[in-house]
């Protein structure tokens, strides 16, 4: 039973993770976009009259948002392109959960998106001389984690959504930016007023990153990242739960009426 | 003669009308205003917020920059996605096997996602300016909406070589929309020009859309004609070769397909 889990792992996330290889648009989301965000962050920094950007918000946050970007794309085109390819009757058909499938397609995908973070991080150190002394680098890795299982759930919470639609395409415009504007990936979320701050706060990515730039910036303080912590985790929760629920609906829906071909 | 000249004419129309159709044919008025406006709304937020966090205290230049960039966006994709879609939905066999003239079944693929940026823009830009409360009592507005025209022609230039090289490329989308993104550092959306490394600048002058948004900006804050001419015809003189480009691009292209007869399976 186990052995027989593991081995459907393996073998989506091998193909998860050659599509991934194999599509160009990997290349624009997961190192273009980014470059490009970051790029303009440090020339809008020097404008202001800057002499240094702030590495944390413009290269990582770049990354985060290359990250981001990529599983959006995938947890909306997956499902819209087995829809276009015929695929996903055949997935809804087949005895494995349509739910496992997604969640293992997403875990494949968050972990392709690490490629963005990292050559962000590269970028930061080697280019820009950015420094961890200083950093709470063990706070900073559960951050993280967390920022992963919080997309993680969030992807998962996507996938099972857009079954019931096609328009996927189209909650990329609504989701990709929104979420990056609203998470503060580029700067931090006080900048924002004050009733979009409060929108962020149902967004387990915002408190996950909170946490993560105390940490790097050497905050040791438990009082502090703890509550962002069991935020980030506990709202990560919530959309694991609701892509559950979802997954249920979305699967009795689809095979009492048959039509998920003509949804 | 003259019916020669009518009948081109007409085609003319009918395939900008037929593409354009074809492009949004299968959008609700909902997905089609997202398309329109969702990208480039939430990436002007998310550049005006860097802005304000570095320290930039008037977002306005941003605003606008943005703004002038949406017509832009949509000529530029619309048409090379009205070029490359041929190819995806088998149709381009039959375009290029019919006998009609090769010039106003290209560059009718232009006419209406000109038209669809520039009013878009002419919508967005006073709704903006609204918001950021601009005072709008110098403002050339003809001539700010000539340069908002003249930026959704010109950059269909850029749209047709795209769409050509999407026909023979199948990952055509993934260059349109990487120089898309591109576009935000390099026509002077978010800041001038004059601010980019002196390599970018040359890349930033080279390309349709520079001086155009350019001179929009100067309409804005009541430029004459004079002040903004010779902009406006470098910006004329710039589309026009990246136009002759892609129509020479996608004639090439067409004469490559029929001496191989293997355009569908590239």
């Amino acid at each position: 039973m186990i052995g027989r889990f593991f081995r459907l792992v393996v073998r989506q996330m091998n193909v998860q993770l050659q599509i991934r290889i194999f599509n160009q648009y990997t290349i624009l989301l997961f190192f273009l976009q980014p470059l490009v965000f970051s790029t303009v962050g440090m020339i809008l920094a020097r404008a202001a009259g800057n002499q240094t950007p702030d590495l944390v918000y413009t290269v990582i946050g770049g990354g985060i948002m290359g990250m981001w970007s990529g599983l959006v794309f995938t947890s909306t085109y997956d499902i819209a392109r087995d829809r276009r390819d015929g695929m996903l009757e055949l997935i809804v058909g087949s005895p494995t959960p349509l739910a496992r499938v997604e969640a293992i397609r997403t875990f494949a995908n968050v972990l392709a998106g690490l490629v963005s973070l990292a050559a962000a991080f590269l970028a930061a150190v080697l280019i820009f001389k950015y420094s961890l002394a200083g950093a709470n680098i063990p706070a900073a890795l559960l951050s993280l984690l967390l920022i992963l299982f919080g997309m993680w759930c969030i992807g998962i919470f996507l996938a099972n959504f857009l079954v019931w639609s096609r328009l996927g395409g189209t909650m990329v415009e609504f989701v990709e930016l929104p979420v990056a504007v609203l998470c503060g990936f580029m700067y931090p979320l006080r900048v924002l007023p004050v009733w979009m701050q409060a929108i962020s706060a149902v967004l387990p990515i915002s408190w996950a990153l909170q946490a993560l730039d105390e940490s790097l910036s050497g905050g040791r303080d438990l009082a502090l990242l703890g509550p962002q912590w069991g935020l980030a985790f506990g709202i990560s929760l919530v959309f694991w739960a609701l892509s559950l629920w979802l997954d249920g609906k979305v699967h009795d829906r689809v095979r009492i009426t048959g039509e998920l071909n003509s949804i | 003669m003259n019916s020669a000249v009518l009948r081109n004419i007409r085609l003319y129309f009918m395939q900008a009308w037929f593409s354009y159709r074809a492009l949004y044919a299968w959008n609700t008025p909902f997905t089609y205003f997202v398309s329109k406006f969702g990208f480039s709304f939430f990436a002007m937020l998310l550049f005006v917020f860097m802005g304000k966090y570095v320290g930039l205290g008037n977002p306005v230049y941003i605003v606008i920059g943005n703004i002038l960039l949406i017509p832009s966006m949509n000529s530029m994709s619309g048409v090379s996605l009205a070029v490359a879609d041929e190819k995806r939905f088998g149709a381009l066999s039959y375009l290029i096997g019919s006998p009609a003239g090769r010039a106003p079944v290209f560059l009718g693929r232009a006419l209406f996602p000109v038209l669809d940026g520039f009013i878009t823009a002419a919508v967005a830009l006073p709704v903006a300016l609204l918001i950021f409360q601009l005072d709008l009592s110098k403002t050339n507005l003809w001539l700010l909406l000539g340069c908002v025209l003249l930026i959704s022609f010109t950059t269909s230039g850029v749209g047709f070589i795209l769409g050509s090289i999407s026909l023979v490329n199948r990952d055509g989308w993934m260059i349109t929309s990487s120089i898309a993104v591109g576009l935000y550092i390099l026509v002077g959306v978010n800041f001038p020009v004059a601010v980019l490394p002196p390599f970018l600048r040359v890349i930033s002058y080279g390309l349709p859309m520079t001086r155009g948004i350019l001179a929009a900006r100067m309409a804005l804050a009541g430029a004459s004609w004079a002040a903004v001419s010779q902009l406006v015809f470098g910006e004329i003189i710039v589309g026009l070769i990246y136009a002759a480009a892609g129509y020479a691009l996608f004639r090439l292209i067409e004469r490559r397909c029929l001496i191989s007869g293997a355009l569908d399976n590239l």
